[in-house]
């Protein structure tokens, strides 16, 4: 093994805790997405060093769902950033305070 | 590759990705962001490859890279944003959430410093990353991969009705 586990996964929690931040921290919502965006690299660093600790491929499948499941993610969190902008125009999580106007 | 290069490499790309990392969720401007997130996604991807998961590394460049970004970069373009440079860039409460990021951080910092116990020699063989993936993908995770298509089939047809403009409403 070429790269320490404990590095990569250093690294992965690092990577997270960034993502964590400017989900939190962005008022964009277009930017929060993209942190959770961060955050899954971040996940998926740790399964693939997991998968090459353990010499086992299942941590990159996990990885591949992973994966995936952050397309279809992001489709739906896109389609409803544009729906909100339809009825008022702008991205900024503060102005969406009402559910109906 | 030696053992010399490889761990050089991967410093570099693990300092490289952190960077771009911090840079890609403080910058002002989105489109800069999303930049930065691509480099984010080059860096994790050359990581991948030093981790034996070729796949998982060009799946990283075409789908991140490829689909994911410009997927985004669209939609920022799509979307008039003319007052996102004087806006500010963070919530009143930031300091709150750099706290709760450097706590996770130093939390799961803790939790990984414990040296990992290794796999005995030959128990598991040795990794022969695409032939060994693809077998597994259509083998025995052949369920949850048509799964994964149909959750990403619901989220096509969930996208379009979400974003379809309503006539008569």
């Amino acid at each position: 093994m070429i790269v320490p586990m404990n590095m990569v996964l250093g690294l992965s929690a690092v990577l997270f805790a960034i993502g964590v931040f400017g989900f939190l921290a962005r008022r964009n919502i277009i930017l929060m997405l993209v942190s959770v965006e961060v955050m899954l690299n971040a996940v998926n660093l740790s399964l693939a060093g997991f998968s090459q600790h353990l010499e086992n491929p299942r941590g990159q499948i996990l990885a591949l769902f992973v994966i995936a499941v952050a397309a279809a993610e992001v489709g739906v969190g896109l389609g409803l950033v544009i729906a909100l902008n339809r009825n008022k125009p702008g991205a900024g999580v503060s102005d969406l305070t009402k559910l109906k106007w | 590759m030696t053992d010399a290069t490889a761990l050089a490499a991967f410093y570099y790309m693990a300092a490289a990705s952190v960077a771009s990392a911090i840079l890609a969720v403080t910058r002002r401007n989105p489109v800069h962001s999303m930049l930065w997130v691509l480099a984010l996604f080059m860096h994790v991807a050359g990581i991948f490859l030093l981790l034996d998961a070729e796949f998982l590394a060009a799946v990283q460049v075409i789908v991140y890279a490829g689909a994911i970004l410009i997927f985004y970069l669209f939609v920022l373009m799509l979307l008039d944003l003319p007052d996102e440079e004087i806006r500010p860039r963070f919530g009143n409460h930031w300091p709150l959430a750099a706290a709760v990021g450097l706590c996770f951080a130093a939390l799961a910092w803790i939790a990984q410093v414990e040296p990992l116990e290794t796999v005995e020699a030959g128990k598991g063989q040795a990794l022969e990353s695409l032939r060994d993936v693809g077998m597994a993908l259509f083998g025995q995770f052949a369920l949850p991969f048509e799964i994964a298509g149909l959750v990403l089939l619901a989220a096509i047809v969930g996208a379009v009705v979400l974003a379809r403009r309503r006539i008569g409403l």
